[in-house]
C-alpha cells in the first residue's frame, strides 16, 4: 500500500538536477559527483573506464541504498586533470566504444547473413 | 588537454548463430563492466509496447477482470516502432491518458461462446488500432506440422459467457514492469582458456584418464580413440565448476588443467520475447545506453565554467 510509485526508478523529479557534483573540502581534485535515478548499469561502466585513465587515481561508485534511487560517483585526479574532466572525458569515451561496437555489430550482421 | 588522448576501446564482435529471437555472438576486446551493462539493458531499458491498461465492457467469465487485464498485459505485442514512440507520461500531444497516436495503441476484444464446446479466448481475437503493433506471432516450431498457430490463450469460455474490452497499449521499459521486457534470456559468459599438461596427463594410464574426464559435469574432454590421448572437445561446455581441477588434485596430479577465464572476451546469447528481432534488441540496447550516458554529462547547466576552469588554472599555475 505504501510502495514508492514504480516509475519513481527512473523519473527524475521536477526541480532535482540529473547530475550534481561536490568537491572535496580537503583533497584537492577530488569530487563526489550525484547520478539521479542511475545504478549499477551506469555505475559500473563509468567507473571502469574511469580506471582506464592514468590521471584518476581513485574512482567508485557506489548506490547508497537500494530504495534510493542514485548513484554517487567519487573520483579523484592528478593535478594534469581535474575529477569533472576525467568525469566527462570517461563518458565520451565510452560513447565512442558503443558506437564503435554498434557499427561492427551491424557490419557483422551484413557478413553474416551474406555468408549463411 | 581537451579532445586530446582518448582511452576508448574498439571491441571486435563475431556472429555465431542468427535467427529472428535469437543471437549468439563473440564480443572481444572490451571488459565485463560493458558486457554486463548491455545485458542489463537488454532486460531491463529497452522499451516495448505492451497492454498497460483495460477497461472491460462484459466479463462473465470465471477468470475476474483484474486477472484478465494482467495476462493482456503479458502478451508481447511487435514493438519495432517503439524507440521512436512517446512514453505517456511525457507526451505533449495528449494529456497522459496514452489515447494518441505518438504514445499508445487501441485494442478491442469481443467474444462470445455460444456452442457447448469450449471456446478460447486468444491473443488473436485482440483487434489492433494500428498494424504494426499486434501481438507476436510464434511460427510453430519444425516438427509440429500440421498444428495451426492459435495465438496466446487469454481465458476459456462455455455456452453463455462472454468477454467485451477495450485495451490501451503503452510505451514502456522491463524497470517497470517486466511486461515490457522484450528480452526472454540474456546470457553472458567469459571465454574459457583451457590448458592441458600434457607431459603429466601422459603419467596416466587410461583408465586414469577415462576417470578423470568423466569427474567433469559437463562434457568438456574426452579420449581420442586413436591416440588415447585426453582433448578438448567443447571448452564452452565447461561451467567453471573447478570439477576437474579437484579430481586433479586427488589423483595426486595438480596442474594437470588449468583453466582461466578470458577478462575481455564474452559468448552473449540473447532471446527475445519476439516483441523485437533478437539483433535490433542488442542494437536497441547501444542506442539506449548512449542516451543515457549522454544524459549523466555534466553540462553547462550542472557546472559553474568559471569556477572550474579557475580551479584548473591555479592548480596548473601552482604546480
Ligand atoms: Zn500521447
Amino acid at each position: 500500500m505504501n510502495a514508492p510509485d514504480r516509475y519513481e526508478r527512473f523519473v527524475v523529479p521536477e526541480g532535482t538536477k540529473k547530475v550534481s557534483y561536490e568537491r572535496d573540502t580537503k583533497i584537492m581534485n577530488a569530487a563526489s559527483f550525484t547520478v539521479e535515478r542511475e545504478d549499477h548499469t551506469i555505475g559500473n561502466i563509468l567507473r571502469m573506464q574511469l580506471h582506464r585513465d592514468p590521471n584518476v587515481l581513485f574512482a567508485g561508485y557506489k548506490l547508497p541504498h537500494p530504495l534510493k534511487y542514485k548513484i554517487i560517483v567519487r573520483i579523484h585526479t592528478t593535478s594534469q586533470s581535474s575529477p569533472m574532466q576525467a568525469y566527462n572525458q570517461a563518458i565520451n569515451d565510452l560513447d565512442r566504444e558503443l558506437d564503435h561496437l554498434k557499427s561492427a555489430f551491424e557490419a557483422e550482421m551484413l557478413k553474416f547473413s551474406r555468408d549463411y | 588537454m581537451e579532445g586530446g588522448a582518448s582511452y576508448a576501446r574498439m571491441p571486435r564482435v563475431k556472429i555465431r548463430e542468427l535467427k529472428d529471437d535469437y543471437v549468439k555472438f563473440e564480443l572481444r576486446d572490451t571488459d565485463a563492466s560493458i558486457a554486463n551493462s548491455l545485458r542489463r539493458v537488454m532486460i531491463a531499458e529497452v522499451p516495448t509496447v505492451a497492454i498497460d491498461l483495460v477497461e472491460i465492457e462484459v466479463n462473465s467469465s470465471v477468470l475476474n477482470d483484474e486477472f484478465i487485464a494482467h495476462r493482456l498485459g503479458l502478451i508481447p505485442l511487435t514493438s519495432d516502432r517503439a524507440m521512436a514512440m512517446r512514453f505517456s507520461r511525457d507526451c505533449d500531444a495528449c494529456d497522459g491518458d496514452g489515447q494518441c497516436e505518438f504514445c499508445s495503441v487501441e485494442f478491442h476484444l469481443r467474444v462470445k461462446c455460444m456452442t457447448d464446446e469450449t471456446l478460447d479466448v486468444t491473443s488473436k481475437d485482440l483487434y489492433s488500432s494500428d498494424h504494426t503493433v499486434v501481438p507476436v506471432d510464434f511460427p510453430d516450431p519444425a516438427g509440429m506440422e500440421g498444428s495451426e498457430n492459435r495465438g496466446i490463450i487469454i481465458v476459456k469460455l462455455r455456452r453463455g459467457q462472454e468477454l467485451r474490452l477495450r485495451a490501451i497499449a503503452r510505451k514502456g521499459i522491463g524497470k517497470d514492469h517486466a511486461k515490457w521486457s522484450p528480452a526472454a534470456t540474456v546470457t553472458f559468459m567469459y571465454e574459457p582458456e583451457i590448458h592441458l599438461n600434457e607431459d603429466l596427463m601422459e603419467s596416466l594410464t587410461l583408465e586414469e584418464k577415462k576417470e578423470w574426464v568423466e569427474s567433469s559435469p559437463t562434457r568438456v574432454f574426452d579420449i581420442d580413440s586413436v591416440t588415447q590421448q585426453v582433448v578438448v572437445v567443447d571448452r564452452e561446455a565447461y561451467t567453471y565448476d573447478d570439477e576437474v581441477i579437484k579430481k586433479a588434485e586427488a589423483m595426486g596430479k595438480p596442474g594437470l588443467v588449468e583453466i582461466n577465464a578470458k577478462q575481455d572476451s564474452f559468448i552473449f546469447t540473447v532471446e527475445s520475447t519476439g516483441a523485437i528481432k533478437a539483433s535490433q534488441l542488442l542494437l536497441n540496447a547501444i542506442d539506449v545506453l548512449r542516451q543515457k550516458l549522454d544524459a549523466v554529462r555534466l553540462s553547462d547547466d550542472n557546472v559553474d565554467t568559471t569556477e572550474q576552469f579557475g580551479e584548473l588554472g591555479s592548480h596548473l599555475g601552482g604546480s
